[in-house]
């Protein structure tokens, strides 16, 4: 129960200020639960979609494929792709998030995480339909290129300064690592554990940390790896 | 359902069904991976929902409006693009809204701050962005949408 709690301490603190607000004054609180159930109804149109999107990602997306097109080294045509991607797609931001983090898991670079993540929260086809509608086109045209540069440079910026993806559960799971910055590339621990490590861009990275492992042989690696590079934490 | 969100049904389904023919074993696995990740966001997404309902009802549209027509563009725009952070209001209500205030004579350039913060910047599903992703990266992905909002609605405000 209090782990329930704990895990979900933003949904248990908006219950409770529901609840506050029932109290001192119901019709406030009706109108809140109103407003609410036009959000809910998009969540549900939403979230199963965003479900089997990730499903095909993860199996029908070769992991190569997404390190080429929007690794940190695809460039301006992986920017110009994350754009697309996430103009493309429907559904509010936080849609977009487990898509974001499939893909950041397959190999997609951190800027091209944020194009994604900023791409699908603005430049929607159906918005712009909208915004012409009620703005007209000049100024939908020149926010949308406004928007399209400036998202751009957000992604380059983030890219410039090295911020790092790292969820909650990644940092609790990260019992094993590389370290970048280290490794020079021998790949003599992804030869003698391929099922372990794996070679991307010429630095060693630990695709599977929670496979039972041979531990005799993982410690050999880790003391023989030539810039001490491989981090294990118990 | 528009015809959007339907047509991301049928993109999403057909892939998802071609995933499953040719993933076979790793379908299931990949299944349970993407399930397990779902339900880890799902309580976070359902408190956003209430808490929008919620704000919603605190800063009604007609709020945003006097602060839109208000005389002062620099004080409207900040608070404009502050308003745009906090809420997440459908685009249906917020480019009428914009437009009625255009089309009435009035600065384009809260306006834009408030469209561009509104569905950039989300105050809202902060805690969830940061469970996914990390603090450093939520925010300052935040704060540079917050900046690049008030860099578009200020060219905005120059080119038109």
């Amino acid at each position: 129960m209090v782990d329930l709690v704990k895990k979900n301490k933003l949904p248990m603190s908006v219950f409770i200020v529901y609840i506050i607000l029932f109290i001192v004054n119901g019709d406030l609180g009706k109108e809140a639960l109103s407003n609410t159930s036009y959000y809910l109804i998009e969540m549900f149109q939403i979230l199963p979609v965003i479900f089997m999107l990730t499903v095909a990602i993860d199996i029908l997306i070769p992991k190569e494929w997404i390190i080429k097109r929007l690794g940190s080294r695809s460039g301006i045509v992986g920017g110009v792709l994350a754009l697309a991607f996430g103009s493309l797609s429907a559904g509010p931001i936080y849609a977009a998030f487990p898509i974001a983090k499939m893909l950041h898991k397959k190999g997609a670079s951190v800027s091209n995480v944020v194009i994604i993540l900023s791409a699908w929260a603005v430049i929607k086809v159906p918005m712009l339909a909208n915004e012409m509608k009620f703005l007209g086109s000049e100024f939908m045209l020149t926010r949308w290129l406004l928007t399209v540069v400036l998202i751009m440079a957000i992604g380059w910026i983030m890219k410039q300064a090295k911020i790092p993806i790292s969820g909650e559960e990644d940092q609790v799971k990260k019992r094993l690592y590389v370290k970048e910055d280290y490794c020079i590339g021998c790949s003599a621990c992804q030869k003698s554990m391929p099922q372990v490590f794996e070679m991307r861009q010429g630095k060693a990275y630990v695709i599977h940390e929670n496979i039972e492992i041979d531990m005799t042989l993982l410690q050999k690696n880790v003391a023989k790896c030539p810039t001490k590079a491989i981090i294990m934490n118990d | 359902m528009d015809v959007f969100t339907l047509g991301f049904w049928i993109i999403g389904g057909i892939l998802f069904i071609i995933a499953i023919l040719k993933g076979k074993g790793g379908a299931k696995e990949s299944m349970k991976k993407s399930r397990g990740m779902m339900k880890n966001m799902l309580g976070d997404i359902i408190g956003i929902i209430c808490l929008i309902g919620l704000l919603l009802t605190f800063i009604p549209p007609q709020t945003i409006k006097t602060v839109l027509g208000s005389e002062n563009v620099f004080f409207s725009s900040l608070v404009a693009a502050l308003i745009g952070s906090v809420t997440l209001i459908p685009a249906f209500v917020a480019f009428p809204l914009v437009g009625s205030f255009v089309d009435a004579g009035a600065s384009i350039v809260p306006g834009v701050a408030f469209l561009t913060t509104l569905t950039m910047v989300g105050v809202v599903t902060f805690p969830l962005e940061k469970k996914e992703f990390g603090l450093k990266f939520a925010l300052t992905r935040n704060v540079l949408s917050f900046s690049a909002a008030i860099v578009i609605a200020i060219l905005m405000g120059v080119i038109l």
